[in-house]
Formats: structure tokens, C-alpha cells, sequence
């Protein structure tokens, strides 16, 4: 493994090939959903919103993947992982919350489960390409 | 489709189109999830062939914009359009991504990255189907 290894070489290129797509994904849904009627359902709307900017940060961070992107790529894919259990517990415990899905409602399971999966798999990505050795902070 | 006024005959003939098309798409991005994944279990890049097999998908895909667009002008919206245009759209730009990354990582690892695409556009493409039916 070289020194300074670019998160988006190898397998990682399929990583950002899927962010990507939920990346569009969410961007589309979100922005018909608040534009056409955000009052409905204002909690989800704009989580869904917010989940589509993470995982454009995720998507572009991922695709640099070196220096400082790292950082990016960490923050953003740590907030999806919280975002995903946090929302997907709430999304079942208090269901009245939510009236409409978000990308992160039942823990993705609208999305076949994919953003569940995705930053577990992007966080331990990052782990295993990341410069120095494990456990050394950067 | 089944209400009270009854289709024209050109109408009915379009709305046949649609779904062999959706499932024409399905099975051609199906083969080319299998081929690349193939390719990827034997440790091989992705080659031109396959790319082509890919630009045969996108064709389908393309023709199913030139459709869709046909349809709608004529008055037969799917239920959501927004949304549908949305996946169509995606859908689009799915393989080509795939393919520009085919040229930059000689390795198995584009062979992977075309096998997720090739899934991606099928999974678009069910999705397509439904919410044009008003899932």
C-alpha cells in the first residue's frame, strides 16, 4: 500500500460510483418533495435535504481522497452512519414523525438498504487506505 | 389506462411500447452485470466489448427518453413526473460514468465498477416502471 493512497483507486471507485448515485438520488427526491409541498411533512423534507448535501460531500470527498478530502470524507461519512441509526430508530419508534420517507427512514430500507450499508463500508475504507499505520493519529 | 374514455388506437400502441422497453433495458444492463462480473471474479479489467454491450444499454436508455417524451406530449403523463424524469435522467449518466472510469483504473476494480452501474440502471429502471404506474 503506498504512503498517500487515494481513497477513489481500486474498489474505492465503486464506493464513489454508488454515493454518486445516491447523491442524484436524494438531490432529486428532496427538491421536488420541498418545492412542491414542504408544510406536509417539514421534519423529513428537510432531513432528506440534508441527507442529499452530505452525501454530495461524501461523493466529492471520496473522489479526491487524499490530504485533507480524508477529513471531509470522515466527517461526512461518520454523519451519514449517526444520521442513518439515529433517523432510521427514530423513524420507528415515532412513525408520526415522519408522515413521508427520507432517504434515512426504517434505516434505508426504501433504498434497498444501501444507505445502511454505504458508510460502514466507506468508513472502513477510509480506515484501511489511510496513510499512516492504524491506531497512529494522522 | 383503464379509464372510462378509452384510448386512441395510436395511444394504445405507445403505451404497449413502454413496458418491452423497461424489460429490454433490465435484461440488457442483466447481461452486462454478468459479463463484467465475470470478468471482475477473474480478475480482468473491463474491455472494449463489454463498453460496447454498455452503449447498446445506453441506446435502449435513450430510446426510452425519445418515448417517454412522445408520450408525455401526448397527454399521457406517468403519475409523478418529476420523479420518473429524475431516474431517467440518472439513469443516463450512470454508464458513462462507469465507462470514463473503465479507462482510468486498468484493474479488476472497473470491471466492479460496471457490474454496480450495469445493477444501478436496472434497479432505476424497475423503479421507472413503478413510479410511471403510480407506486
Amino acid at each position: 500500500m503506498s504512503p498517500e493512497r487515494s481513497t477513489a483507486s481500486g474498489p474505492g471507485r465503486v464506493l464513489v460510483l454508488v454515493y454518486a448515485v445516491l447523491a442524484v438520488a436524494a438531490t432529486a427526491r428532496s427538491a421536488v418533495q420541498i418545492s412542491r409541498d414542504l408544510a406536509a411533512a417539514p421534519l423529513a423534507y428537510l432531513l432528506s435535504g440534508f441527507a442529499a448535501l452530505v452525501y454530495h460531500a461524501a461523493t466529492l470527498a471520496l473522489a479526491r481522497g487524499t490530504g485533507r478530502w480524508r477529513v471531509l470524507a470522515w466527517c461526512a461519512v461518520g454523519i451519514e452512519a449517526a444520521g442513518v441509526l439515529a433517523v432510521g430508530a427514530l423513524s420507528v419508534a415515532r412513525p408520526e414523525l415522519f408522515a413521508e420517507a427520507t432517504v434515512w427512514s426504517r434505516f434505508g430500507a426504501g433504498y434497498g438498504y444501501v444507505p445502511l450499508v454505504l458508510p460502514f463500508l466507506g468508513l472502513g475504507w477510509l480506515a484501511r487506505t489511510r496513510p499512516t499505520a492504524p491506531g497512529v493519529p494522522q | 389506462m383503464l379509464d372510462g374514455a378509452g384510448p386512441s388506437p395510436a395511444r394504445r400502441i405507445l403505451s404497449g411500447v413502454w413496458t418491452p422497453l423497461a424489460l429490454a433495458v433490465i435484461a440488457a444492463a442483466a447481461v452486462v452485470t454478468a459479463w463484467a462480473t465475470h470478468s471482475a471474479l477473474r480478475n480482468r479489467a473491463v474491455v472494449l466489448r463489454q463498453l460496447l454491450a454498455a452503449g447498446v444499454v445506453e441506446a435502449l436508455l435513450v430510446g426510452q427518453v425519445a418515448e417517454a417524451a412522445v408520450r408525455s406530449l401526448r397527454g399521457d403523463l406517468p403519475t409523478d413526473p418529476a420523479t420518473f424524469w429524475g431516474y431517467l435522467a440518472t439513469s443516463l449518466l450512470v454508464l458513462p460514468a462507469a465507462a470514463a472510469w473503465a479507462f482510468a483504473e486498468r484493474t479488476r476494480w472497473s470491471s466492479v465498477v460496471l457490474a454496480a452501474a450495469a445493477v444501478t440502471v436496472g434497479v432505476l429502471e424497475f423503479r421507472m416502471l413503478v413510479v410511471w404506474a403510480g407506486g
